[in-house]
């Protein structure tokens, strides 16, 4: 993500601001410079620390809970042998026709 | 979907995909010249075929190399969007049904995952939503009410970590029935972007939505979330409710 305020470059960022931003940041979204704003900030500021690793956390969370489960085996059988059965059909078809 | 004539399919798909004395000529050749064939040759083949001159044996050889591989997360992602067991696996063949039709259309060696996403998430929109009308959450003045409340929510407390710590304890179930209990669109977007890892421009490719959808969707779902997960922490005890920051 490009810098909003591209005119306070410069300038410290507030809490504000760097909150605002904390998700992209988390995400891995953040533009190199936003990045190294925000990484400035989190080393000088307790409560908004706090708040990234509260962020985090609630993305590994989801990761967690939430991860791949194993799909039944018959949905498996069924979704491969429709593949070959129109691979089947096909193929007879072509033969007919040589 | 009922097994048919086609049932006892291991015979007949091996010999129905491998069969062709071409293809087989081509593995040969492959093999002579190159390394023995092994999966990164494979792959490098999948991502590199000319869809045009591909017979439909050998598409349809290609799509279960590449898409089966997919299914369990295809799955598991049909899963946390239908909510129900039976919708996901009706959601997934439906999805591998289109996607297997379409699969010309798609491009060797682009992200399939994403593409295969794209169509479970149309199929879902154009056949569940409308069978469960749920009515769909307003994205209006979403990126303005996403910074508002983004900016609002900062206050300086020192009891987050106590909280987190709580939020750290729930049960996966916890996790899993609050993710099954917000809006759709948010609960999409939370899923693609931390189980899936998916680029906020490939959510919006896949949710057929601009960036700023997605970030206020991601943004709107994770404070969700969040409250809720607190809720569970406070009713199993894990953290007082007068230590709560919200």
């Amino acid at each position: 993500m490009s810098d909003v305020h591209p005119e306070r470059r410069s300038t410290e960022p507030d809490c504000a601001e760097v909150v605002l931003r904390l998700f992209e940041y988390v995400d891995n979204e953040a533009g190199p410079e936003d990045r190294e704003r925000i990484e400035q900030h989190l080393d000088a500021c307790g409560s908004c620390l706090r708040e990234y690793e509260r962020d985090l956390l609630l993305k590994s969370l989801v990761r967690r809970a939430c991860g791949p489960e194993r799909a039944p085996h018959q949905l498996r059988m069924q979704i491969l042998t429709r593949i070959t059965s129109v691979t089947v059909v096909r193929s007879d078809v072509t033969q007919d026709g040589s | 979907m009922t097994v048919s004539a086609f049932a006892p399919v291991d015979g007949v798909r091996t010999s129905a995909l491998r069969c062709t004395g071409a293809a087989r000529r081509t593995v040969a050749w492959r093999a002579m010249t190159t390394l023995p064939t092994d999966d990164d040759t494979q792959r490098e083949a999948d991502a590199t075929v000319d869809v045009s001159t591909e017979s439909p044996q050998e598409r349809a050889a290609r799509f279960e190399r590449e898409a089966m591989p997919l299914l369990d997360q295809m799955y598991s992602a049909a899963l946390r969007t239908t909510r129900n067991p039976t919708d996901a696996e009706d959601l997934v063949q439906e999805t591998y049904a289109k996607a297997f039709a379409a699969f010309h259309q798609y491009r060797p060696g682009t992200n399939l995952k994403a593409w295969m996403y794209r169509i479970l998430t149309n199929t879902y929109i154009n056949t569940y939503r409308k069978k469960q009308r749920q009515p769909k959450e307003s994205d209006a003045a979403e990126v303005e009410d996403y910074q508002l409340a983004r900016a609002a929510q900062h206050t300086s407390s020192g009891l987050r970590s106590a909280e987190a710590e709580a939020l750290d304890h729930l049960p996966d179930s916890d996790v899993k029935e609050a993710l099954a209990s917000i809006g759709e669109d948010f609960r999409m977007a939370v899923y693609l972007a931390d189980v899936e890892g998916f680029a906020y421009k490939e959510i919006a490719e896949i949710m057929d939505t601009p960036i700023g959808t997605v970030m206020s969707r991601l943004h709107r779902g994770r404070r969700q979330l969040r409250d809720l997960l607190t809720d569970y922490a406070v009713d199993r005890g894990f953290v007082n409710e007068g230590k709560v920051d919200r």
